[in-house]
């Protein structure tokens, strides 16, 4: 009997946590509102060529697949960047740009599940389509800082990057693909061990070596950049480093460079980022609750091409560090012998903005006084 | 993550020994830290330090759900779980090697006649890691303990398991046929800790780095 199972990963949401999400909701949809986004609804799945086109195909195995009836592979949507993305370029090439979007949605991806990972989860994020340049970056990024502050969270912090550092001394390493896939994942899982062996059997010169071994462990304020000896070799990792300056000033100008800290490791996992990268923290919980940055070319993937630059954050893990949720507001619980006089009161108390409850049984004072005494946070108004 | 405490996710068994030492050169408390403690917690105030111990199979889970923000454990067991952490220091001690061993007749065996044999394992992510990447197709067989007896008793052909000195494996009348990988004790750190507590973290992976360097350990 399957009949009282859910899928693995998956899960029920009980009037308390549904009120803390959407209390999330609330405010990250009024901040995102009032920096002039617009929402989209993009569908639930997608085909699998669009999300791969976007994610990599690295992506695959974490897909929730099925087949339509003629024939097409379909993918549950992993994540929401590449939605938006084909759907602007599919609607929203002749609109004057910079275009301003947020999406809120449920995510599919099938991976082991455990506190704070769920086969399906909720993100809610944005996406400034058309902006080029440092500011564009910043903006996303307050807008994070901001969120993240509306909801009511402390202590947290951005960690910021910029993927072109990583990836111009790469691709001046002359080293094979396979090695540079490695020596990524490498970096990005901060595996100290193994990266120094293997910079250690690469035949690449020291500075570059030393550049290479220092990214994972480089975090903290400006100063850090100054550690990376290759950095005046390369013209294209200056540059970089250039951008990223000039996003962290920006940030400041911004207002909100408290919570950002520099942090050489920060790749993220999707293929897809060209520029800026960052990854937001809370000390209060083991992994990371939002995560955004530039991506220059994903629009060109689906013919527009077009700067962009967003973030997403997950929904339940921003919950899970939210331990006090907004205080309630009083309900009213309304009984008594006439139905005419119950109802009176209920619009009445409604009319005035209160949450009210009717009971619909006549049942008598004693038994209402019991049930008000399960509830909490209510007030019983009877009738005689 | 409790607080602003640094929490360590020490292996209990064979690996505490020179974990403690390591703690000690490294300038951590060890007050009433010994190996016959009964304790699961130990706590230092004026440091804002706090081991927990576990078994060491289960100190890459503290660390990644963030229970713990470090933990020193083998590699045998970070390559066995693949958690989502950070591995920061070869600590170099507690040395061991993944092998595949078997009855003596199974020496010099080519490795495509490994091919559709039964193996007993306590590393079945290994194991089917290794075969696999060899392009072998293998029965892995898990169990939790005295992997030797397997094929003995004609449950496997081979086994994958860890050996240190390679004596059990002699009474046990099996021998060592390929090594798959050497393994020793690793820092492993949460992911969020790292930048979350990275002022006091990062001196202690610097620290711990020379130490080995030196051979001081």
């Amino acid at each position: 009997m399957r009949n009282r199972e859910i899928p693995k990963g998956l899960r029920d949401l009980l009037p308390d946590e549904v009120k803390i999400k959407r209390n999330i909701e609330k405010q990250a949809v009024s901040l995102f509102a009032k920096y002039g986004y617009e929402e989209v609804i993009t569908p639930t799945f997608e085909y699998l060529e669009v999300v791969e086109s976007g994610a990599g195909s690295n992506i695959r195995e974490e897909l929730f697949l099925f087949m339509d009836r003629e024939g097409g592979i379909l993918s549950l949507r992993p994540e929401m960047t590449v939605s938006i993305a084909r759907l602007a370029a599919t609607h929203l090439q002749d609109e004057p740009l910079p275009q301003r979007l947020y999406y809120m949605g449920n995510v599919f991806r099938h991976v082991q599940p455990q506190k704070a990972r769920y086969r399906e989860f909720w993100q809610l994020g944005i996406e400034l389509l058309g902006a080029q340049g440092p500011v564009a970056d910043a903006e996303v990024i307050t807008i994070a800082v901001k969120t993240l502050d509306a909801i009511g969270l402390q202590d947290f912090k951005i960690s910021l990057n910029h993927i072109g550092i990583f990836n111009s001394i790469l691709e001046e390493s002359n080293l094979h693909h396979e090695d540079k896939v490695r020596m990524r994942q490498l970096v990005e899982s901060k595996d100290l061990v193994e990266l120094s062996r293997v910079l250690e059997s690469l035949a690449i010169d020291d500075p570059m070596k030393e550049t290479i071994a220092s990214l994972p462990v480089l975090h903290g304020d400006l100063a850090i950049i100054k550690k990376l000896p290759y950095l005046e070799k390369s013209p294209k990792a200056s540059e970089a480093v250039t951008e990223l300056l000039r996003i962290y000033e920006a940030l400041n100008t911004f207002g909100v460079i408290d919570h950002i800290v520099m942090d050489m490791g920060v790749l993220r996992g999707l293929d897809y980022y060209t520029g800026i990268v960052f990854e937001g923290y809370s000390p209060d919980l083991g992994y990371g609750l939002l995560g955004g940055g530039r991506y220059d070319n994903l629009m060109g993937q689906f013919g527009f091409s077009c700067p962009a630059t967003g973030f997403a954050m997950g929904l339940e893990r921003a919950a899970l560090v939210l331990k006090n949720k907004e205080a309630e507001a009083k309900r009213y619980l309304v009984g008594g012998t006439s139905l005419e006089a119950i109802i009176n009161k209920c619009d009445e108390l409604r009319a005035a903005g209160c949450i009210v409850e009717m009971d619909t049984r006549f049942s008598s004072r004693e038994e209402l006084e019991k049930l008000r005494d399960k509830k909490q946070n209510t007030v019983l108004i009877y009738i005689e | 993550m409790q607080g602003n405490y640094l929490t360590i996710a020490l292996s209990k068994g064979t690996l505490l020994e020179p974990t403690i030492e390591l703690l000690q050169g490294t300038g951590l408390p060890t007050r009433g830290l010994v190996p016959e403690s009964r304790n699961m917690v130990f706590s230092y105030e004026p440091e804002q330090i706090k081991y927990i111990m576990c078994r060491p199979t289960d100190v890459p889970t503290y660390v990644e759900q963030g229970a713990a923000d470090l933990g020193i454990v083998g590699k045998d067991v970070v390559v066995e779980q693949r958690k989502d952490i950070f591995e920061l220091v070869d600590l170099k001690f507690g040395y061991c090697r993944f092998v595949v061993a078997g009855p003596a007749h199974f020496q010099d065996i080519a490795l495509k006649d490994l091919n559709y044999k039964r193996i007993a394992t306590k590393f079945p992510a290994v194991a089917e890691q290794f075969f696999r990447s060899k392009g072998l197709q293998v029965e892995i067989i898990t169990l939790h303990g005295n992997i030797e007896l397997a094929p003995i008793m004609g449950l496997s052909d081979l086994i994958v398991d860890i050996v240190s000195t390679g004596r059990t494996l002699k009474e046990n009348n099996l021998v060592e046929i390929i090594k798959i990988m050497d393994s020793t004790t690793r820092l492993i750190c949460n992911r969020v800790s790292y930048r979350t507590k990275y002022d006091v973290i990062q001196p202690l992976v610097e620290k711990m780095q020379q130490n080995e360097k030196g051979g001081g350990m």
